[in-house]
């Protein structure tokens, strides 16, 4: 059964992890998506909630699905 | 602006907005009733308030931060109500307590019929903004 990977409240380690396997930092992969650094950084240690279409040109960039970012399966 | 920078600033904006209206109710108050001054000294803060007041709750009605849906007409007489119960009572604590004028039964009567017939137009004021409200999100939804 599928939970919602809450990242407001857990650091989202998948997306950092996919952001570093493409070679980004925080403030390149910001650049991509039209976001700043610091919003990129709070979203990876769960402390911002990203509005849904942040989180699409994010997985666009990182060639990932929303699934893969910010789903978590059982 | 980042998305993140653009829902610190609304939150900042709103709230210092918020603060900035209950002070003026405040001035208001304490021109009135501390230092007993007559009401054209004060009455352009009063209607700053009062239009600012208005149509922020209209507001709040027509982009649904209050659920239009679930106002029902008991919901709409009871803050009718409310809203005459306590302009009754502000008006009384006025005039017979703090300015201590002292108003007979047919002048008191008298100042019902304005309270009574403004809260109603501010009632309607609501209303329309509501189902002004109600419009548009069924035709964002049909689109």
């Amino acid at each position: 059964m599928k939970n919602i990977y809450y990242i407001y409240a857990m650091e989202n380690i998948k997306l950092k992890i996919a952001r570093i396997e493409k070679s980004l930092s925080q403030q390149e992969l910001a650049d991509l998506v039209k976001a700043t650094r610091q919003t990129i950084g709070l979203i990876e240690k769960g402390k911002y909630n990203p509005t849904l279409s942040l989180c699409v040109r994010i997985a666009r960039a990182l060639n990932k699905t929303l699934n893969d970012l910010f789903w978590d399966e059982d | 602006m980042d998305e993140r920078n653009k829902l610190i600033a609304y939150k900042v904006i709103a709230f210092m907005y918020f603060i900035t209206l209950l002070a003026l109710i405040g001035v208001t108050l304490v021109r009135q009733f501390v230092q007993k001054q007559e009401v054209s000294e004060f009455e352009d803060i009063a209607i700053i308030v009062t239009i600012n007041t208005l149509f922020l709750i209209s507001g709040l009605l027509y982009f649904g931060a209050i659920p239009i849906q679930k106002l029902k007409i008991k919901t709409i007489l009871l803050g009718y109500g409310l809203l005459v119960v306590s302009g009754s009572l502000f008006t009384y604590a006025k005039y017979n307590i703090f300015l201590k004028l002292g108003l007979s039964f047919k002048q008191l009567l008298d100042k019902m019929i304005i309270i009574i017939t403004v809260s109603g137009i501010i009632v309607l004021f609501f209303v329309f903004f509501s189902f002004l409200g109600i419009r548009r999100i069924k035709k964002e939804l049909k689109e």
